[in-house]
């Protein structure tokens, strides 16, 4: 498959997957769409990153502030808070599977006899945990990112302040 | 005239249509409205200080995960003050509702709105209802599948977790509506879940099953929490950060209990 098209296929991917979860979060149905944009440009835009040998983690804080930067400009176009279609979007980058092997590692580890055949199931899971907990930081961090750069109370003062 | 007179000598404002003690009820059921339907403190804080002022009142909230304090003053005349607690019902998150309060508190903050009417508006908005059951069980069964697929399964695995997630959903919902607790109608849908995925490890279904069970329980993941987790600690809410961490912490250790369970059930060895 072409690299573009791979692009393609994950933003559209993405989009149904923001989509859904907003319809999950109750997202009013006249923003779900955004949601979905959201979701499929954040997600296209970790794919091309770690596509271009950037690490897991700083490619996702990067996706997520673009999305939390991009719901302000949303927001104040459709009139209602941008933590309405960021978080949904943001859901799409959830460590699911660096989650679950950390689950699973810790039930293997209460296999003592397991254990002692491979003891590297240990410095394993810490790891998984580790990845998990950044990559969740790193979403919560992006997520509010415009809050923070901008120090203005509410987005709509934000957008405001930069148009 | 007359009217007009006694009107201003009411003390403490009885005929004032927006008295200290009925600004702080609107008060309270919009911030915990707000609160239970996935808000972060920054975010109550702000909608609320704009329904304060705009009725000419100094407010100091206090915020807990479970119930909200506040307590007002008159700019004016600060003799009339009132403060009030209210507990907050479960949590749930609706970001409808959030939405529609956000709206109405820029309107009442544009002071077109009596407090009669806002009172009005918001008794109609917190009758929103969310999404009828189906659209959430698709929502949820292709937000699964879609993701099972980016995260490097194949149409088969995105089939399974489809199906293992819709199922979960099911049963949350049933044990929710028989009243049961949530922590446990948490472990049971991931249980559930972990069954149906299980499936696909233990018959080698599509190009790699364990994509299927990863991220077919991420429907129940509470992203909310963990988010607004983190946004209150950055803005300095500790007391409400502290609480929604742990509470999103003991949710995720259900699902991992329940998925757990399911997955000993079927032999940890095809894992």
């Amino acid at each position: 498959m072409s690299y573009f098209l791979m692009i393609l296929r994950d933003a559209s991917m993405a989009f149904m997957v923001a989509v859904g979860f907003a319809v999950l979060l109750n997202t009013p149905r006249r923003v779900l769409w955004v949601a979905g944009v959201l979701g499929g440009l954040g997600h296209t835009l970790r794919f091309v990153l770690v596509h271009h040998q950037i690490g897991l983690i700083p490619a996702t804080l990067v996706a997520a502030t673009g999305i939390g930067l991009l719901g302000i400009v949303f927001s104040h176009r459709v009139h209602t808070p941008p933590v309405v279609f960021t978080m949904p979007a943001c859901i799409t980058m959830f460590p699911g599977l660096y989650a679950y092997r950390a689950m699973l590692g810790c039930i293997r580890i209460t296999d003592l006899e397991m254990l002692k055949k491979e003891p590297v199931i240990v410095s394993m899971t810490v790891h998984y945990f580790v990845i998990t907990a950044s990559l969740l930081f790193a979403l919560g961090i992006g997520i509010c990112s415009g809050a923070l750069l901008f120090r203005k109370r509410s987005p709509k003062s934000i957008f405001r302040q930069i148009f | 005239m007359m009217e007009d007179f006694s009107t201003s000598l009411a003390p403490h404002g009885q005929h004032d249509p927006a008295s200290a003690s009925r600004v702080a009820d609107l008060l309270l059921e919009i911030g915990s409205t707000l609160l239970v339907s996935g808000a972060h403190c920054g975010r109550i804080s702000r909608n609320l200080e704009r329904v304060a002022e705009r009725w000419g009142y100094h407010m100091e909230l206090f915020i807990t995960f479970t119930g909200l304090m506040v307590s007002i003053k008159n700019i004016a005349r600060p003799e009339e003050q009132v403060a009030r607690f209210r507990r907050c019902p479960l949590h749930g998150v609706h970001f409808g509702i959030l939405t529609e309060i956000s709206l109405l508190t820029w309107k009442i903050a544009e002071e077109t709105l009596t407090i009669d009417e806002a009172e009005k508006r918001f008794a109609v908005i917190k009758q929103t209802s969310p999404y009828p059951r189906w659209a959430i069980l698709l929502g949820v069964g292709f937000a699964c599948a879609y993701l099972c697929i980016l995260g490097g399964g194949d149409w088969a695995n995105g089939g399974m977790a489809f199906m293992a997630a819709v199922s979960g959903m099911i049963v949350r919902q049933e044990f929710l509506k028989q009243r049961f607790n949530p922590m446990i109608a948490f472990i049971l849908a991931a249980f559930t879940t972990g069954l149906i995925a299980g499936l696909d490890m233990i018959y080698q279904i599509g190009a790699s099953p364990e994509k299927t069970l990863a991220t077919s329980v991420l429907y129940l993941i509470p992203g909310v929490q963990l988010i607004n987790c983190v946004i209150d600690l950055i803005e300095g809410h500790i007391p409400t950060a502290i609480a929604r961490g742990v509470f999103a912490g003991f949710t995720l250790l259900c699902i991992a209990v329940g998925l757990a369970l399911g997955i000993l059930l079927l032999g940890i060895q095809h894992f």
